[in-house]
């Protein structure tokens, strides 16, 4: 299919005379078309998926009172995490002056809201009174780390969106309605403090997603005081991984250069080192409770995921070798940082390490059962869960509805203002009449 | 680089003093003096240029450095008296209003013969499904082998991890000890199940259309049910407790204003009472009994003291 495709565009671009390269066509290719359906029917799938769900509760799940928390957790820990590119690259251009990341960051400020507002989709499907979806808004428990967490993600939900905003205003007609054009470029200076702002929030929430599991005493796995930080470590590393594949993958299909090749180079040893400071931390983290460890209650949890669940085996080659540790050289060798091939590899092996860490996270401390009694019977059982069909097609709404969006994103809105075409040996073309950026 | 071994010193107090060392030497230093500035810079033989610091500089970083050091000094106490300070008002559990009591509940695991009377009372008397029940019994070994009863219902605990991770604030303490559920608030996100080491929480996971099998031996519903995706928990009665004090009567020792789980038991091995009344009965029994308490190394602080059979403690 992707060769079919490079044909095609490549016959496109030679159909086209060479003055109206980058002008906007009204046209849809046919692979457009075939990709863009099949983002529909995964939309109605979840769409219906979940009025099941909102019609008949989450009893139709398989989650219990023992395992309350499952796949869609899952989906809302990576989808946030999955977003960190936002504000990773926005503080990047604003705050610690990398002009030139400005060609890729407009791309992270749409995966961010795209990953964030997943997110949202997620939680509201997995709380039991949908209905009051706005509670934690009105009744504040500024103890709980999950209140601070809805609220960052609330309050940076709407830092992403006025981000987002000069850029739909400048790529669509709303440009000519003069109020919204004053308030798109009032919100482009604004910039650098949306950035701060971003980052400060997301500081706080994406290490707090750790700390929902780090805090609770009551079971040994999460407990740790190294859970909030490797949960930012890694969104830092797949956010901005993802934000990478995405702009190469657009990249090829719309057969442009979108972001300059050495601030894609730039941005993937950034990824980089997050994955080896993620590593550092997570070896230390498996050090101190695992191999030092004597804790009993440590020694059994481990006992029983090696027993029960293949999740030693997903941690060791799904989050560490093939999620961080393998990317990270690819990231930093530059031989193989300058092959594009090679940087989508490692892109999608940081991402799906990431949501195979969140799964694992999440199941693993729900698996290993409480034990409250002061008995020595071994009375507990070990708690199982594989999610029910329904859970999974939710799970494709959110899918669907971020892919579709960043699909048509990229379409239609100026998400790379710096994107310039190939000519037919894959070299960049200069094309003097199109504005490169709009500041 | 020219190098000045015996360069004239611009000023007496310049650090560089030791450049009568013969050149040959490896660790050798060469002064280049240059006039205007105070600073001096040392060339070493292999050409690195390294920076000395100016008197000033130097006094500067002395002066700096020791205040620093005398700063930390005396504030390390006033900071770890703080730190104690928060450590211990820390509003983990906000208590709401004042009460002068703390209910709590003694269960005789010595005495209890897993008749499961009182997981059946709690369930006719706050309307609860069989796999929704507040109050549980489970078996299990002591290390000398032989087989107890334990039930456990909401132990109501002090520093409530539920009651600190609630999103919503729906679930609360009362000032008298209470761990209580506002049915109106609480969004069901299920975190309160997650953090509770005891597993005392149940969701409402259906909409509740059954026929509760205990109802009437067991008595009947004083509560309503409650909806669908809202978790629920143990209430120690409190119905029955507000109702009661409300009449003049005192919980823990009139069966109208004392937990269902509390009268029906056969063998007398559960009681109720004030923590706070030297003279409840709860209080008596701790004060003449060896007790525990479930998972105290968590330091949950919890309301409910078990009679420990042979062979546990």
């Amino acid at each position: 299919m992707a060769a079919n495709t490079n044909l095609q565009l490549q016959q496109s671009v030679h159909n086209v005379p060479p003055t109206q390269v980058g002008v906007k066509k009204t046209r849809f290719s046919r692979l457009f078309l075939i990709w863009v359906g099949f983002l529909i029917v995964l939309l109605a799938l979840g769409v219906i998926s979940a009025l099941y769900v909102l019609i008949n509760g989450l009893g139709v799940t398989n989650l219990t009172d023992e395992l309350p928390w499952g796949l869609w957790i899952t989906v809302d820990l990576s989808s946030i995490a999955l977003g960190a590119g936002g504000f990773t690259l926005s503080a990047a251009v604003y705050i610690f002056g990398l002009k030139r990341y400005e060609a890729i960051a407009r791309a992270a400020v749409l995966v961010g809201l795209l990953g964030y507002s997943s997110a949202m989709i997620a939680l509201f499907m997995d709380i039991g009174r949908f209905d009051r979806f706005y509670h934690p808004i009105i009744y504040w428990n500024i103890h709980s780390v999950l209140w601070e967490i809805t609220m960052c993600v609330v309050l940076y939900s709407t830092v992403l969106v006025i981000e987002l905003l000069p850029i739909i205003v400048e790529s669509t007609p709303l440009h000519r309605i003069k109020i919204l054009h004053k308030v798109a470029h009032f919100v482009h200076y604004l910039a650098p403090v949306l950035a701060l702002m971003g980052m400060a929030l997301s500081l706080l929430h994406q290490s707090s997603l750790g700390a929902t599991y780090g805090i609770l005493t009551a079971r040994p796995f999460w407990y740790s005081p190294s859970a909030p930080v490797l949960f930012i470590l890694s969104a830092v590393a797949a956010g901005v991984s993802l934000t990478l594949l995405v702009t190469l993958i657009s990249g090829k299909v719309m057969h442009k250069e979108m972001v300059p090749s050495d601030v894609i180079e730039s941005v993937a040893r950034l990824a980089g080192f997050a994955c080896l400071a993620y590593l550092y931390l997570k070896l230390w983290s498996w050090l101190a409770t695992n191999y030092y460890s004597k804790v009993p209650e440590q020694q059994l949890g481990a006992d029983i995921l090696s027993r029960y669940t293949p999740y030693n085996y997903t941690f060791w080659f799904g989050e560490v070798v093939f999620g961080a540790l393998i990317p990270a050289m690819f990231f930093l060798w530059g031989r193989l940082r300058r092959n594009q091939n090679a940087l989508v590899l490692a892109c999608f092996m940081v991402i799906a390490g990431l949501v195979i860490n969140r799964w694992n996270m999440t199941l693993s401390g729900f698996v290993i059962p409480l034990d409250w009694s002061p008995g020595v019977g071994d009375i507990f059982p070990v708690n199982h869960y594989a999610p029910a069909l329904v859970e999974w097609g939710v799970a494709l709404l959110v899918i669907g509805y971020s892919w579709l969006a960043f699909t048509l994103g990229v379409r239609f809105l100026n998400i790379y203002p710096h994107a310039r075409p190939l000519d037919e040996y894959g070299h960049p073309i200069d094309t003097p009449d199109k504005p490169t950026a709009s500041h | 680089m020219t190098q000045q071994p015996e360069a004239p010193q611009q000023s007496d107090t310049n650090p560089v003093e030791h450049t009568s060392v013969p050149l040959d030497a490896p660790e050798t230093l060469t002064t280049e003096i240059q006039p205007s500035l105070p600073r001096t810079e040392v060339v070493t033989k292999q050409g690195q240029k390294l920076k000395l610091l100016s008197r000033a500089e130097f006094m500067t970083l002395l002066i700096g450095g020791g205040a620093t050091f005398v700063l930390a000094a005396t504030l390390s106490q006033p900071l770890d008296t703080f730190a104690r300070e928060i450590l211990r008002n820390r509003p983990t559990e906000p208590h709401e209003g004042e009460s002068p009591h703390r209910w709590g509940m003694v269960i005789d695991l010595s005495k209890c013969i897993g008749c499961d009377y009182c997981v059946w009372a709690c369930q006719a008397t706050n309307d609860t499904r069989d796999d929704m029940r507040w109050n549980i019994r489970v078996e299990d070994q002591t290390r000398l082998g032989t087989t107890f009863h334990l039930t456990r219902p909401c132990l109501h605990c002090h520093h409530a991890p539920c009651v600190e991770v609630c999103p919503v604030a729906a679930t609360y303490h009362r000032a008298d000890g209470l761990v209580m559920m506002d049915y109106d608030k609480c969004i069901g996100c299920r975190y309160c199940q997650t953090a509770c080491p005891y597993g005392a929480r149940q969701f409402n996971w259906r909409e509740r259309t059954d026929e509760n099998p205990r109802v009437p031996d067991f008595g009947t519903p004083e509560i309503p049910r409650r909806a669908r995706g809202v978790v629920e928990k143990c209430t120690f009665c409190v119905h029955r407790i507000d109702a009661g004090l409300a009449r003049g009567l005192i919980p823990g020792i009139d069966e109208e204003a004392t937990p269902a789980c509390i009268n029906i038991c056969p063998v007398t091995a559960r009681y109720f009472g004030d923590l706070n009344d030297p003279n409840s009965p709860v209080s008596r029994i701790i004060n003449t009994h060896p007790t525990l308490r479930l998972r105290e190394d968590l330091g949950t602080d919890p309301s409910v003291y078990y009679i420990p059979p042979e062979g546990l403690l």
